[in-house]
């Protein structure tokens, strides 16, 4: 029982996060900020938590968007090739890092990827609007 | 411009695009599609659902490889993202299925909040 409360936080954040990252929102860094802000998890590790929590998320919803015919093979792998270097570069010097400059740089990211995401969210209703 | 240069331009496109998102990826550990869904959209152009899911399947390999690097260096504890794990499973197989019935724009503007947010308590807390 005790496992269970212990767990369940994380279960129910996990399946939250899960649903909106299948949607394309971002429900890895929701999950990160869930990590590093509440759960009190450091931030090199709640990092390392986030990524190997993508891989059943996106293996759960990859098989249905192929189904739906949203995949495109050949600009997927062009992507995921130069990703995948990039990944493994940026991932080695985040290990390095010192976890308050990592946490500051992180904090950076979210308030500038926060402006774009609220300036293209509101351009996308404003031209919906006008049909 | 002939076919094989729209070709190797759009090639382009999607592998920049890809390594702008791992740099991310793997360095915050996440929030690579933040980058890649809007560059996907608004360079390669493509329409937003194909974007979104597109930006989900190049996102699985990045993650991969940053956490083998995770790791490999000792920053990743297995038991400790077990419940993670398995929620994301549930929540992800029930997004796949219910995407094509998603209409994201209200919850992309809470979700942009609440980076400001985190950004916020990121850089004063």
């Amino acid at each position: 029982m005790s496992a269970l409360l212990t767990w369940l936080p994380g279960l129910i954040a996990g399946c939250v996060t899960g649903l909106l990252s299948a949607f394309g929102l971002g429900g890895g860094t929701l999950l990160l900020l869930w990590l590093t802000l509440f759960a009190g998890v450091p931030q090199q590790a709640a990092q390392a938590i986030n990524l190997v929590y993508f891989l059943p998320v996106s293996a759960g919803a990859i098989p249905a968007h192929a189904r739906n015919g949203y995949l495109d093979g050949g600009g997927i792998l062009w992507a995921a090739a130069a990703g995948a270097v990039a990944a493994a570069a940026a991932a080695w010097l985040a290990t390095w890092l010192e976890t308050e400059l990592l946490r500051t740089l992180f904090g950076v990211y979210l308030l500038a990827m926060g402006v774009l995401e609220l300036v293209g969210s509101q351009k996308r209703t404003d031209s919906s609007d006008r049909g | 411009m002939d076919l094989t240069g729209q070709h190797s331009a759009g090639r382009r496109k999607w592998a920049v695009s890809g390594a702008l998102a791992g740099l991310a990826n793997g360095l915050f550990g996440g929030g690579g599609g933040m980058i890649l869904v809007p560059l996907l959209l608004r360079w390669v152009r493509l329409e937003e659902k194909r974007a979104f899911a597109s930006s989900v399947a190049i996102i699985l390999p990045l993650c991969l490889v940053s956490a083998a690097v995770y790791w490999w260096r000792g920053e990743l504890d297995w038991l400790q993202a077990l419940p993670y794990l398995l929620g994301g499973w549930l929540g992800g197989t029930l997004g796949g299925k219910l995407f094509r019935k998603a209409s994201p724009r209200l919850l992309r503007t809470l979700f942009a909040l609440f980076l400001l947010y985190g950004g916020i308590r990121c850089l004063l807390f």
